[in-house]
């Protein structure tokens, strides 16, 4: 049975599943459509990040354009153009043992790809969460449903894995950004247009 | 003071507001002045004659309209629960104010009623040949009735140039209290009964 989290709740992962080494972290989102209005494409990436909350390297934001990290502990199944259908929308694997050690915190963010062009945000997307499973065995261990919280951001930073005492733990963030990915990027310690 | 939202905003209506019962939602729009040739080749500004039909759908909790009588519009202007009134057609969209006005009391609406989608679509748009690009100034308001207090208003400044009807709003239940999200949506339906028909 899975935890549930609610915003702000950190828990132990490594350290409640023994032997955990390879997780899948799933997105989800559904976008509430209307027949004249633009399509919507939600984009999950990943910043793994120092203990400063910077990339190390650009291989270290990992999205559609860069699926896997220097290493490949960290990699980027795919992009998904509509969100339709249930279940994950987006999903990253991520081999905990092998993450290189100057990784202190990796960072999944939910944005909407041409947000402002379309006259899209949050506001338009329901049942956003993240969940994290065991990809040994299948198996859900965490699960941050993101609820009504968002209206007019662009990006989100839906959780994040972090080292603590020798142990990974996650920490439902489930903070919002006016400016997308872009935004964030900087924020990261990236320098992209 | 009543709050301003953009789209795709979500405000609480009951929680902020205690004991907020009966609704009056305002929806306004104003056409577009063009520049015709007059008398004797003088031009002469004028509104366009635009018919806009502000309606209101009572969906499920699957969005869904279970009930035809629950589309309350122009020519069925009360649901059959009586929550949601609609007080009257305006012709012409001319003047200041709400152009239309639908009440609502939140204490009758049905249990099976989980949100109240606010819709203004043109009259008769293919035949006449409008879209909401020929709009402007288009607003939804909420005021409390007791007291005539304005709560939210939403002024839909996107480009809707093409689109024939508009999602505006809608009025939501949520963890047992009601809130309101701003829409904002273009929609090319003609006629409010295939605005209606998306949701059986």
């Amino acid at each position: 049975m899975a935890i549930s989290l609610s915003k702000g709740q950190k828990v132990d992962l490594t350290k409640t599943n023994p032997g955990l080494t390879k997780v899948v972290v799933g997105l989800g989102w559904d976008t509430n459509k209307y027949d004249g209005g633009s399509d919507f494409d939600l984009d999950a990436s990943v910043f793994s990040a120092n203990g400063a909350g910077k990339v190390n390297s650009e291989k270290d934001f990992i999205f559609y354009n860069n699926p896997q990290n220097e290493n490949g502990s960290i990699v980027h199944t795919g992009d998904n153009r509509t969100g339709e259908g249930d279940g994950d929308d987006e999903q990253i694997k991520i081999d905990l043992a092998s993450v290189p050690a100057n990784v202190e915190k990796i960072a999944f963010c939910i944005t909407i790809h041409d947000a402002d062009s379309r006259g899209q945000n949050f506001g338009q997307v329901s049942n956003a969460y993240v969940r994290i499973v065991n990809e040994a065995n299948d198996q859900e261990l965490i699960r941050f449903d993101l609820g009504e919280d968002f209206s007019v951001e662009t990006a989100v930073v839906v959780g994040e894995l972090y080292r603590h005492n020798g142990e990974w733990k996650f920490n439902a963030i489930g903070s919002g950004y006016r400016d997308g990915l872009g935004g964030l990027c900087r924020d990261y310690g990236l320098s992209i247009a | 003071m009543a709050i301003s939202l953009v789209k795709g905003q979500k405000i609480d209506l009951t929680k902020s507001n205690a004991g907020l019962t009966n609704l009056i939602v305002g929806l306004g729009w104003d056409p577009v002045e063009v520049t015709k040739k007059g008398l004797f080749g003088f031009k002469k500004k004028a509104e366009m004659n635009i018919d806009c039909d502000a309606s209101a759908l009572l969906l499920d909790a699957n969005g869904k309209l279970t009930d035809g009588k629950n589309l309350v519009c122009f020519y069925n202007k009360q649901s059959p629960c009586s929550s949601v009134v609609h007080s009257g057609d305006n012709l012409t969209g001319e003047g200041d104010g709400d152009d239309e006005q639908i009440f609502v009391d939140l204490n009758k609406v049905p249990a099976n009623v989980h949100k109240i989608l606010m819709v203004v679509n043109i009259y008769q748009c293919e035949s006449r040949g409008q879209d909401f690009g020929m709009i402007k100034q288009a607003f939804i308001r909420v005021v409390n009735r007791a007291n005539d207090q304005e709560l939210v208003r939403f002024n839909l400044s996107d480009d809707y140039s093409g689109k024939t009807a508009l999602i505006v709003a809608e009025i939501y239940r949520h963890n047992g209290e009601w809130k309101f999200n701003a829409i904002g949506e273009g929609t090319h339906a003609a006629h409010i009964d295939l605005l209606a028909a998306q949701y059986k």
